[in-house]
């Protein structure tokens, strides 16, 4: 057995799981799926990173630990001592070059079950089929379908892509061109997919700590993001888009919130003047030095943390930790307290369960994660927002602290946006700026309008809609709908209720 | 050789030539910097033609010169050819 000290709670682990990294779970990718109905995708495959000093992440691995072992060929364990993981070719599923699969003949299992649930759950888009669903929007392929022929499931799979994506041959010969848009897209989705079951070392999923306050961050795009912060480099352009797109939660919230944030007040930099006076945040993220030591004599008085409310939480709020913490390590000297709210914010983190008990102190039974760091706190509440606001769980409000985060919320979605509308105009009467995030134009669009028909012109736009700088840049699949591709945070914008600074009296 | 390793960047390879990440975190500022570095460069090289003219031999052209004596190497005060009013 390997030489290393294990605990006892570790050595239940096969050595090959400890030593590197597991691939990321599909949890996420399941997670981000845009159904219609939303409904949850089955949970996936074992889950991710290694073992840390934290004690959540040590039981979570435990208790999937041993569907983890299914996935891998797992050598001997005398194999492992000898061996660094870079050159433990053994146990690699899938080489680099062999990361083309089609989905139903996979060597994975995991993904020739999501194969068989596309079968069973998606829709040939041939237009001589009948609709099944309302259209979402212009762009959707359902609002072609005229038809008369009984909505078919997609059997075929594409040869280039992989993916099922049609009922049958001829129906897919015939739709080819508007195939061609996305079979690119496809393809390299499919690659990905195998890549991450591929068993290999995963060194993008290493993350720096804290560094020098003075070396600045440069926020123009990905790779100046991860030389400045330090990131040991990632020259795969695939291996990039694995760690972006866990990235891309910590980092779009950054991107908006920092100083050096790209977004400015010139044309073209989308942030709007009443953006600038909303970014409040800043003051208490980089607040000025006050001689603050180590010793008695440099006591403090230090300011509350900034809390940053996630709404509507679900794949987010089960990032690792350590994706979350590199939030804090752009900001030296703030702390944060994130608060995961929804209904669906403890997704995936099944360990975790049952919730605390609810008592005086904590009245809604949220999990609260204090030993993360000294500068984070991670709390979790399964609940809706508009039932903490009214209860008054987070009053008062203070722009120089709070924002509120909305990732890809689906507000004017047909399937959700009835869970918002109570909450929005809540938001609104904050006060305190609000980040919200789409996974395509559309998406975004389709909310802005929505959030204008539901509270009139009560909103004012702090942060233009546009293409995220900070999106992942890996593109995933709807199991439910083959030829809807998406990325996570794709758009960004960002509101606030309109501040009134002077209101007209009518005069007697 | 020193002990252990040489502490090494991973955005330079084993030779130490950049790698792609670096290339493609340089790549914003590229255009930039070669013009601003042509400027700067420009601007030395000005510099110098300038100066180098500036110290340079004057040119003359354009000034009338006197026509050169008749009697070259004539020396017009010598005793040998005129007799002097000696002291009386």
């Amino acid at each position: 057995m390997s030489s290393r000290r294990v605990c006892q709670r570790c050595s239940a682990l096969p050595a090959s799981i400890q030593r590197a990294p597991a691939p990321l779970s599909a949890r996420i990718a399941a997670k981000r799926c845009f159904t219609l109905s939303r409904t949850k995708q089955p949970s996936k495959s074992p889950s991710d990173n290694p073992p840390l000093q934290n004690k959540r992440r040590l039981s979570s691995l435990e208790s999937q630990g041993q569907r983890a072992s299914s996935e891998y060929v797992a050598p001997p364990a005398s194999q492992q001592p000898t061996q660094s993981p870079h050159e433990d070719n053994s146990r690699l599923l899938l080489k680099p070059d062999n990361l083309f699969h089609s989905f139903s003949n996979s060597p994975s299992p995991e993904i020739r079950r999501r194969a068989a649930f596309m079968k069973q759950n998606a829709y040939c888009p041939h237009p001589a089929h009948a609709q099944t669903r309302q259209p979402i929007g212009p762009h959707d392929l359902e609002a072609r379908k005229t038809g008369t022929h009984p909505p078919a499931h997609v059997r075929y799979e594409c040869p280039d892509c992989g993916i099922p994506v049609s009922c049958s041959y001829e129906h897919f010969a015939d739709d080819y061109e508007n195939h061609l848009d996305i079979c690119d897209q496809l393809r390299e989705i499919n690659e990905d997919d195998h890549d991450l079951r591929s068993g290999r070392f995963f060194p993008e999923f290493e993350y720096p700590g804290p560094q020098l306050e003075e070396a600045q961050v440069n926020m123009t795009n990905w790779d100046t993001l991860l030389y400045t912060r330090e990131f040991n480099a990632i020259d795969n352009e695939r291996s990039l888009r694995q760690a972006t797109r866990l990235l891309t939660y910590p980092i779009t919230i950054g991107s908006v919130i920092h100083e050096l944030s790209p977004y400015n007040i010139k044309s073209g930099g989308r942030l709007t003047p009443e953006g600038l006076k909303s970014m409040t945040l800043r003051y208490t993220l980089h607040p000025p030095r006050s001689g603050a030591g180590m010793t008695i004599a440099g006591l403090r008085p230090n300011p509350p943390p900034t809390r940053l409310f996630i709404l509507g939480a679900r794949a987010e709020s089960s990032l690792p930790r350590e994706v979350w913490i590199q939030l804090v390590h752009l900001f030296p000297r703030a702390t944060f307290h994130l608060i995961f709210i929804g209904p669906e914010s403890m997704a995936n983190r099944d360990a975790e369960f049952p919730l605390p008990p609810r008592t005086a102190s904590n009245p809604f039974g949220a999990v609260v994660e204090d030993r993360i760091s000294g500068q984070m706190k991670i709390s979790t509440f399964v609940e809706y927002y508009h039932t903490l606001h009214a209860a008054g769980a987070f009053a008062p409000y203070d722009p120089y602290f709070d924002a509120f985060v909305l990732f890809h919320p689906g507000l004017g979605h047909p399937a959700s946006s009835h869970e918002w509308a109570e909450t929005i105009p809540q938001l609104l009467e904050t006060k305190v700026p609000v980040i919200c995030t789409g996974y395509t134009e559309y998406d975004m669009q389709r909310d802005i309008k929505w959030v204008h028909d539901t509270v009139g012109g009560e909103v004012d736009m702090l942060l233009e809609p546009g293409e995220n700088r900070f999106r992942s840049l890996r593109w995933d699949l709807n199991d439910a709908d083959p030829s809807d591709v998406s990325c996570g945070n794709f758009g960004l914008w960002a509101f606030r209720g309109k501040r009134y600074e002077t209101t007209r009296k009518d005069v007697e | 050789m020193p002990l252990g390793r040489i502490p090494q960047s991973s955005y330079y390879d084993a030779r130490n030539r950049p790698g792609a990440a670096l290339y493609r975190a340089r790549q914003p500022y590229l255009v930039k910097n070669a013009v601003t570095g042509l400027f700067i460069i420009g601007f030395v090289a000005g510099v110098y033609s300038w100066t180098i003219r500036a110290i340079g031999q004057d040119d003359f052209s354009d000034v009338p010169m006197p026509d050169a004596p008749i009697q070259a190497g004539h020396a017009p005060h010598t005793t040998a050819g005129s007799r002097s009013a000696g002291p009386a």
